[in-house]
């Protein structure tokens, strides 16, 4: 139990997503003017990178090193990421339309985030069983989750602010970042992973 | 979609209060109901309702294109006050609480996320073996979507997932300048 928890504190704070392997910049940067969008966008990346890693688990484990394919390892996920995305659409327009209408906005985005293709990426390598595998892939999104949230609030605060005009907008949002960033290394003395 | 914009009417100050907007456009009118298309974009993080990038809605037909992908998320507004006065083409303004963005996102992803640990959590404990834990853990996923459409059937009853007209789009306003 002790493991388990260390590990998700360095996946999700120590290694973070974000701030520590510099994954899926593009949506922190890009939805993250508001806190609503980004919260979506979150839990959207959640539920994806957490579903898809399951089923890379299992291509990896039960076709790719059984038949000694894994050189297709980068092709696979991708597909296997890819048809996530689709399949989490389709479920939730099957299951609530109302719901497919507010919440699809994020999902197609979601297809070119790297973050996901990352997270499956270091499950390989970390040689992991099902739910460890499954739990760090939930740990590290919702790493993810909690930076978009908390850029999200900062850059809202932004607009309020008195900034020189020469760093306002996407300037003082790099500047933020980069002391998120640094506040974020403090994390580092916690635990390793 | 983004925040309400200070420079609204005061009628539409109090429905559009903490909600997340987005730009619309009627394309048909059904009796009482306006049927909406959301707005596109041409590039990408101009708008979040973007189904895709860098290609205009008249470029792309087709099975997965932006077109498809706008039809899919038409949705209609059920105010005939409001309605009568809608014609084809016309460009709203509309808005949702981030109250219920926020509540759909936990019921559409958190609750059938949750459902699945849960379930692996406790297969794993039980059986210790991968396979059984990939199993219970599918098993739970799917338990969990089944309580999504159920918490989803009674947001929708109490009306928190159904956008609102907030107003009449200015036309130099697009979803991204909202």
């Amino acid at each position: 139990m002790k493991e388990f928890a260390l590990m998700m504190i360095g996946a999700a704070l120590v290694n973070n997503v974000i701030l520590a392997r510099f994954l899926g910049l593009c949506s922190f940067m890009g939805v993250t003017t508001r806190v609503d969008t980004a919260a979506g966008m979150g839990l959207a990346t959640t539920f994806v990178i957490t579903v898809s890693s399951m089923a890379d688990w299992a291509v990896q484990t039960y076709l790719l090193d059984a038949y000694g394919l894994g050189f297709l390892r980068t092709v696979t996920f991708i597909l296997i990421i890819a048809s996530a995305v689709q399949f989490t659409e389709m479920t939730i327009k099957k299951v609530s339309p109302s719901l497919f209408q507010m919440l699809g906005i994020y999902l197609p985005l979601i297809t070119t985030n790297c973050a996901v293709l990352g997270v499956a990426l270091l499950l390989v390598e970390g040689k992991m069983g099902f739910l460890s595998a499954t739990m760090f892939a939930f740990a590290s999104s919702v790493g993810y989750s909690l930076v978009m949230i908390i850029f999200a609030g900062l850059r809202e605060r932004l607009v309020l602010a008195d900034v020189p005009r020469l760093f306002a907008g996407p300037p003082i949002a790099f500047i933020v970042a980069g002391m998120l960033a640094m506040a974020f290394m403090g994390f580092s003395g916690i635990a390793t992973s | 979609m983004s925040a309400h914009h200070p420079n609204s009417s005061p009628a539409d100050s109090s429905a559009a209060l903490r909600s997340v907007e987005g730009i619309a456009r009627v394309v048909r009118i059904d009796g009482d109901q306006a049927w909406l298309e959301p707005e596109q974009t041409t590039s990408c993080g101009h708008c979040a309702s973007s189904a895709s990038c860098g290609v205009s809605a008249r470029e792309a037909s087709g099975i997965g294109t932006v077109t498809s992908r706008l039809q899919a998320r038409r949705f209609y507004l059920d105010n005939p006050e409001g309605v009568s006065a809608f014609h084809e083409g016309d460009r709203l303004v509309v808005g949702v609480s981030e109250r219920a963005l926020l509540n759909a996102a936990l019921t559409a992803y958190g609750l059938p996320l949750m459902f699945a640990l849960v379930a692996g959590g406790l297969t794993q404990a039980a059986y210790g073996e991968d396979l059984t834990t990939m199993l219970g853990m599918t098993g739970g996923l799917a338990l969990g979507l089944i309580a999504a459409r159920i918490n989803a059937r009674r947001l929708a009853k109490r009306g928190d997932l159904a956008p609102r007209f907030l107003r009449r789009a200015r036309p130099d306003e697009t979803c991204g300048t909202v």
